[in-house]
């Protein structure tokens, strides 16, 4: 290799990069990453074929430092299980400082790769790029046999601005690993199937999860459709303090007359943040018969509950005034 | 700033056998200046007992021989 325009110092590091003793690669490597010129590019490159992890590493940090995008494909070699995980790791974080949109048909090639390190690392690196052409991509994954993948997989979909509706997607609600299933609830959130809101309502009632059911109230929270309504209203009696506390923030827009004894009876719930998120429900909710529970929870140990509860009466108050004067 | 006179007693302490003679990442690194080579051995070395614990001499090195001892009260 030549380096005729190079810096004689320079060259002397690129030169080491390719010595037999390891500790003059690992000083060459470090001192090539500290001076960040970017005609050493290619002497980098070279050393993420490099026999040590430890040198390779330190290539992948120097690439990702000089932030030029011919190293993308590159750094994308190094997502493969053929590398240490201490690289694979830099790897992908350099990555997902440097990939951009115009990388996303590199990615959909690569993901294609019949390695689990490299496509479980590229379905976090299309995140980023959130374009709707990587769903053919990311479909097939949802089928897999390895749950890390289909919770990747689940999770990329919740990226995916434009896309609105996936039906394949909705089976990974019920599947038997319960981390892919935490997953698939929060992107239902997102979706808009028919299908959608009766298996949160089922999710929210049945999983034997308490996080999927928590994650069940946020994404009805997101639908805030009256078509939840009821099941949100049996899910305040649920075990779990956070499925209750995020059921009270979901029934906050969806509450109705029968919601009422479920949120009156937490308000004297053992955790604050349900006593505070119903008294916001019942207050949005704008019933006068609410008053007198509400006014109990003035003297709430909670001072935060104290606030909420009186902004909650207000709100009923004025309500009332306006109907009233009208 | 004062000398170390002690070397045990300072917060960066270096692993003399992973400490490489053509090695200069922590001097380069360090805010204070306070890290140089022994002449004798090549290895790095903390002359000044002086330290502001920002740890970028423990993370370039690229052997790990580096280990910044930070106070108690300041972890």
């Amino acid at each position: 290799m030549a380096h005729t325009d190079l810096d004689p110092e320079v060259v002397q590091l690129v030169e080491m990069l390719q010595s037999q003793d390891l500790n003059d690669r690992l000083v060459a490597a470090k001192s090539l990453q500290h001076l960040g010129d970017e005609d050493t590019i290619d002497a980098l490159i070279l050393c993420l074929n490099d026999e040590s992890a430890r040198v390779q590493e330190i290539a992948v940090t120097a690439l990702w430092e000089m932030a030029n995008p011919v190293v993308v494909p590159p750094l994308l070699d190094c997502l493969s299980s053929a590398h240490e995980p201490e690289v694979r790791e830099e790897a992908l974080s350099a990555l997902k400082e440097l990939v951009a949109p115009d990388d996303l048909l590199k990615l959909l090639d690569v993901i294609q790769v019949e390695d689990v390190n490299v496509q479980l690392n590229v379905l976090i690196l299309l995140r980023k790029i959130h374009d709707a052409q990587a769903l053919p991509y990311i479909m097939p994954f949802f089928e897999s046999e390895n749950p890390v993948l289909r919770e990747a997989s689940i999770v990329t979909l919740r990226y995916l601005n434009q896309v609105v509706r996936c039906e394949p997607a909705l089976a990974l609600a019920k599947d038997a690993n319960e981390e892919v299933r935490r997953a698939a609830i929060l992107t239902l959130g997102h979706l808009s199937d028919e299908a959608v809101v009766p298996m949160l309502c089922d999710a929210i009632a049945n999983d034997p999860d308490w996080q999927v059911r928590r994650n069940s109230a946020q994404s009805l929270d997101l639908h805030a459709t009256a078509e939840a309504t009821a099941a949100l209203t049996a899910a305040m009696a649920d075990d779990h303090w956070q499925v209750r506390k995020f059921t009270a923030r979901a029934l906050q827009k969806v509450a109705t007359d029968e919601t009422i004894p479920a949120l009156i009876k937490a308000l004297s719930d053992e955790y604050s943040d349900v006593r505070r998120d119903s008294a916001i429900a019942l207050g949005n909710l704008g019933n006068p018969e609410v008053l007198p529970a509400l006014q109990q929870t003035l003297d709430d140990p909670d001072r935060d509950v104290q606030i909420f509860s009186q902004r909650a009466i207000k709100k009923i108050q004025d309500k009332l005034a306006e109907t009233s004067n009208a | 700033m004062a000398l170390a006179t002690q070397r045990v007693d300072v917060p960066v302490i270096v692993d003399e056998s992973k400490c490489l003679e053509k090695c200069k990442a922590c001097i380069e690194v360090c805010p204070l200046d306070v890290l140089v080579k022994n002449p004798e051995t090549g290895k790095a070395y903390m002359k000044y007992d002086e330290c502001w614990f920002c740890l970028p001499c423990e993370k370039e090195c690229p052997t790990n021989a580096i280990t910044v001892q930070i106070p108690f009260l300041l972890r």
